[in-house]
């Protein structure tokens, strides 16, 4: 099963994943909480901030895409327009299947509300529905290994818990893309092996895996490509070949 | 990824509503109790403080009151929690993207609980006294239906405009009581002078209120066509309004956070 898939990669005719096309993304830079008083008293005075500036490229299915780049290069900005939590003032982003970023593992959980309840309401966040999340409730449960405390409310679980309950409802969402954030941990060094097993699982499905992190090792074990943004920009997309260059350059 | 009104996004306001009510009376001993016992307990000390030490001439001046009042609560309540509402849940907005909307729904809806078992409760009061007659029902049903869909709009409104203007926070707290007083809660408009009693009819408010007083009371003179028109077309701006800047700015929400 898994060789005819990896066949098909090796096709020239490998559909797009993602494409994205001269896309710039902007913000209005303000130094205080806006307000309309003072909107409506003087006359606007803001900033703007270009974080994408003109941004093109695209990635096939199944690609293991690295992006590199220094702080405030636009990285995650891009990582969340491409999983639909903001949008670009111009250009176009086209996604094939279903997205799940895990950005921010623990956020979407309320304190007051069960383990099992969660599950529900994080999953649906994230775009499964309600039969998918109840056939898979059980999976979900046993993966993130939360025990007894599946009936308890969130406020009682700790950090560590929380991390897992979300990455465990992610992975289980059945993504066709996979968004991972800088700084991407999970729990001990246990559930980490675990969660790594998943994701490595995950791209040896085929499915498109686009991470940003700092640590090059990382990236040339995981990815084929990678994209360098520098202010808005991109500096250089291809292979594995790159993050030499990008070494170069940092130091 | 979704669209509006698939299955996915009923599934949605009906879980994000169904975790308002659970959320909210989950660590409370008495639990669901309190949605019946909160508007009695409010029924009783208002209706007392108004019958004996406030005297105001108007027929069975308690169920007036409460006519007027469980509407409103329920229209202030809401839209007043909603205002703040993207920035309480920037956790959840700045982690996918999901259907916006239903975290306005979702209040407006367990809000609309409460006050059905409200209005259910003083509906019973209503049927012994002998207000209530069929027609009657039919009509209230209709006025719910209204208030509910200028909450919807004022509520996704307030929303929008609090995302990009902080300060609407306080506008809304510093209007709000301006409001319940332009509205014939707990007078009646023919009390006032006339010029006052046209003007309170461009409120959308009055007509809703002013509906709900004539279902439940005797008093068939509070009605007026004329704020049911204008109060109908201006809560129809509003909605529409309401709903133009949420489509238009909620994928943007996550720039203001």
């Amino acid at each position: 099963m898994m060789k005819i898939k990896q066949k098909k990669i090796n096709k020239s005719t490998v559909p797009l994943a993602i494409k994205v096309k001269n896309v710039t993304k902007t913000y209005i830079l303000r130094h205080e909480k806006p307000t309309l008083i003072e909107n409506l008293l003087y006359k606007s005075r803001n900033e703007i901030y270009v974080a994408l500036e003109n941004v093109s490229f695209s990635v096939q299915e199944g690609d293991r895409l690295g992006i590199i780049g220094s702080n405030g290069s636009g990285k995650t900005t891009l990582l969340k327009l491409i999983a639909g939590i903001t949008k670009q003032q111009k250009g176009s982003i086209k996604v094939n299947g279903k997205i799940v970023s895990l950005i921010d593992l623990s956020a979407g959980f309320h304190p007051d509300l069960t383990g099992e309840e969660n599950i529900f309401l994080n999953g649906l966040v994230i775009g499964m529905n309600k039969n998918e999340i109840e056939s898979k409730k059980k999976l979900i449960i046993e993966f993130a290994d939360i025990g007894k405390f599946i009936d308890a409310p969130l406020y009682t679980y700790s950090s560590g818990m929380k991390l897992r309950l979300g990455f465990s409802v992610a992975i289980h969402s059945s993504p066709d893309l996979l968004l991972l954030d800088e700084g991407f941990a999970v729990g001990d060094e246990n559930f980490r092996r675990k969660a790594n097993k998943k994701i490595l699982d995950f791209q040896k499905q085929t499915k498109t895996l686009i991470m940003v992190s700092h640590w090059l090792e990382e990236l040339e074990r995981n990815c084929n490509k990678i994209l360098w943004l520098e202010k808005g920009k991109i500096v250089a997309y291809g292979g594995t070949e790159i993050l030499k260059q990008y070494k170069k350059y940092s130091n | 990824m979704f669209r509006y009104f698939s299955k996915y996004w009923f599934d949605f306001v009906w879980v994000m509503t169904l975790k308002e009510i659970k959320a909210r009376y989950k660590r409370v001993i008495l639990g669901f109790l309190w949605a019946i016992l909160n508007p009695i307990l409010q029924m009783l000390v208002i209706g007392f403080l108004f019958r004996f030490f406030i005297p105001v001439k108007i027929d069975n001046y308690f169920y007036f009151l409460f006519a007027g009042l469980l509407p409103w609560n329920f229209f202030s309540y809401t839209f007043s929690k909603c205002t703040p509402l993207m920035l309480n849940e920037r956790a959840l907005i700045q982690k996918a993207k999901f259907p916006r909307e239903a975290l306005v729904l979702s209040i407006v809806f367990s809000n609309l609980l409460h006050f059905l078992i409200s209005i259910f409760l003083f509906a019973i009061l209503a049927l012994f006294v002998g207000y209530l007659s069929l027609f009657k029902i039919f009509i209230l049903f209709l006025t719910i239906v209204w208030l509910v869909f200028f909450t919807v709009g004022i509520s996704l409104l307030l929303s929008t405009l609090f995302i990009r203007y902080r300060d609407i926070k306080f506008i809304v707290q510093a209007l709000t009581p301006l409001w319940f007083y332009a509205t014939p809660i707990i007078y009646t408009r023919s009390l006032l002078p006339g010029w006052m009693s046209e003007i309170l009819q461009f409120n959308p408010m009055t007509g809703i209120i002013e509906l709900f007083q004539s279902v439940f009371t005797n008093n068939n003179l509070i009605l007026d066509f004329h704020a049911i028109i204008f109060g109908f077309l201006i809560s129809l701006l509003i909605l529409i309004v309401g709903i133009y800047l949420f489509i238009k700015e909620n994928q943007f929400f996550d720039d203001w956070l």
